[in-house]
């Protein structure tokens, strides 16, 4: 009886003691993957304009092209991780960094970027604006 | 298949009832049969072209005698010298090549004819590379094939077959070092490494069919092609008309042809500096480019600080994705930094580096102030587990003094 009652003891606090311990050293993990997030309201962009939106730790594009089409990206450039921004006057991304030029499907068009940028899926949901990893 | 016939009938191809050359020469030993052998997988063979439409001569007759006959228009391994005008006899005729792809260009001969090659070739030189040296022969494919010798992943092999061999090069007196340089440089690195097929190789820069060395003066553009601000910045920048006197080719000055190198600060100051060949260290241009390299091995080594912070806060389980975002901000502005570098100007250079060095600065702070939270939330998770622990040995000690007084007690 003692032994099991000893032995049910030592395994609560060790068990305790566990999620402590983890807790003062955690485990290296990679960071978690954001599959998707609420990037605003319909009404915050005017049609041929774009914003910054952050998609997990790393940046997305967001473009309202216009009334009714929207696209995001990945706003990392693939040339050398520079953040591209949206050039409304041509109405194509650019890559300040080395005037790489992306066009509104993601693909090169110009400059030193050896591949397109990745492309999110935008779903409007009512006023909301959610971007999400594809599938 | 009556209108099948037709359009192949429009196309004035591939009329031969049937291939005797393929049938012979497929029995045939050794090189007379390796054509016939290689032909299968020709592009020009899945379009239905026959041996005749290079080589001439009646694919319908049984007889060598009449199918090679010199009457029927039999022309027999072409020499050298016509082989691009064979191949030009369809692909310069944009009416033929249009039908089977729209976008194909049909201007190879001309541009062949402004090359090293072509001139050469035209001049009598029977060594030089015509259509099939780079294409190969009878078993010839489209680029895009990976088993093309002109596919992008294959063509600085291909171009290396006779540029790197000292022999066949003897008697023009060039270097054979180009492909041995390109496979330690960067283009190389991302092409053959990192399998990027839009990665710079000999065709990008030189041209394919117009092969030619860029001009002195055109090396700028030719590099500009991609890297654009490098090319804007340059020409703006004091050593452009310096070296454009002095016959000097812009970029390849500091950064070499063949083997392009990643760039560094070490390339702007100490022993393996490319400035100190023209600028003595106490020079202006010492001194600018001593500053440069400062500025930039300031931001850099800032942002490894706080690269190495946000890391152990992060890892550590704190929510630092804000100041990671920020990070790649500041890193941007390095990058900015080092295009900057090609105005020759540190005051262009001060900008990106102070933002960056700013924006390091609170991803810093940001960093550590993650840290101490972090250390907080332990320091109150020991105290907290070291209360419970107090407070049940407190009751173990209090039950067993109960119990000692209940078994005093008669």
């Amino acid at each position: 009886m003692n032994w099991l009652l000893g032995g049910g003891f030592t395994g609560s606090v060790l068990s305790f003691l566990y999620p402590v311990l983890r807790f003062v050293n955690p485990p290296a993990v990679p960071e978690a993957s954001v599959n998707e997030v609420n990037a605003g309201k319909v009404a915050e962009l005017k049609p041929n304009s774009a914003k910054m939106v952050k998609f997990g730790a790393r940046p997305a594009l967001l473009i309202r092209v216009n009334e009714t089409e929207w696209r995001a990206f990945s706003a990392i450039c693939t040339h050398l991780n520079c953040t591209v921004q949206f050039h409304e006057a041509k109405h194509q991304i650019w890559c300040a960094c080395h005037n790489g030029l992306y066009d509104l499907n993601g693909q090169v068009v110009s400059g030193p970027p050896p591949k397109p940028l990745e492309e999110f899926a935008v779903h409007i949901r009512g006023e909301e604006i959610v971007i999400a990893r594809r599938a | 298949m009556k209108l099948l016939l037709a359009v192949w009938a429009a196309l004035g191809i591939g009329l031969a009832a049937k291939d005797t050359c393929l049938d012979c020469h497929s029995v045939l030993d050794g090189k007379l049969q390796a054509p016939a052998a290689a032909f299968a997988g020709d592009v020009h063979a899945k379009r239905g072209f026959h041996c005749s439409d290079c080589h001439g001569g009646d694919p319908n007759a049984e007889d060598p005698q009449q199918s090679m006959s010199r009457a029927k228009g039999y022309l027999g391994k072409a020499p050298r010298t016509a082989i691009p005008k064979v191949c030009a006899r369809c692909h310069s005729d944009a009416n033929l090549i249009h039908k089977f792809r729209p976008q194909q260009r049909v201007d190879q001969l001309a541009l062949y004819q402004t090359s090293v090659h072509g001139k050469r070739l035209a001049a009598g030189d029977n060594k030089v590379a015509t259509c099939i040296d780079c294409h190969s022969v009878h078993d010839i494919r489209e680029t895009r094939d990976a088993q093309s010798p002109v596919h992008p992943l294959r063509l600085p092999s291909t171009c290396a077959r006779c540029h790197a061999s000292k022999q066949h090069m003897a008697s023009y007196k060039i270097p054979t070092s180009q492909f041995q340089d390109y496979q330690t440089s960067v283009h190389w690195e991302a092409l053959a490494k990192r399998r990027d097929l839009s990665a710079p190789s000999c065709a990008t820069c030189h041209g394919n069919h117009g092969a030619t060395p860029p001009e002195v003066s055109s090396v700028a553009a030719v590099c500009g092609t991609c890297h654009v601000l490098f090319e804007d910045l340059f020409n703006k920048s004091p050593h452009q008309p310096v070296f454009a006197a002095a016959g000097q080719a812009s970029c390849i000055v500091c950064h070499s042809n063949h083997a392009i190198h990643k760039p560094s600060t070490a390339m702007l100051a100490g022993d393996a500096s490319v400035c100190a060949p023209c600028h003595d260290k106490e020079s202006e241009g010492g001194k600018a480019s001593a500053e440069m390299a400062g500025l930039i091995r300031r931001l850099d080594a800032s942002l490894e600080k706080s690269d190495r912070i946000l890391e152990r806060a992060r890892s550590s389980g704190m929510e630092v994705s804000e100041a990671l975002l920020r990070q790649t901000e500041a890193k941007e502005h390095l990058v900015k930094a080092r295009v900057a570098v090609h105005a020759f100007n540190p005051a262009q250079l001060r900008k990106p580096v102070e933002e960056g060095l700013a924006i390091a600065s609170q991803t810093y702070s940001s960093g550590e102030q993650a840290l101490v939270e972090r250390d907080r939330r332990r320091l109150f998770m020991v105290v907290s587990v070291t209360m419970i622990f107090l407070t049940l040995a407190g009751l173990w000690w209090t039950i067993r003094r109960i119990e000692q007084n209940r078994s005093v007690i008669p």
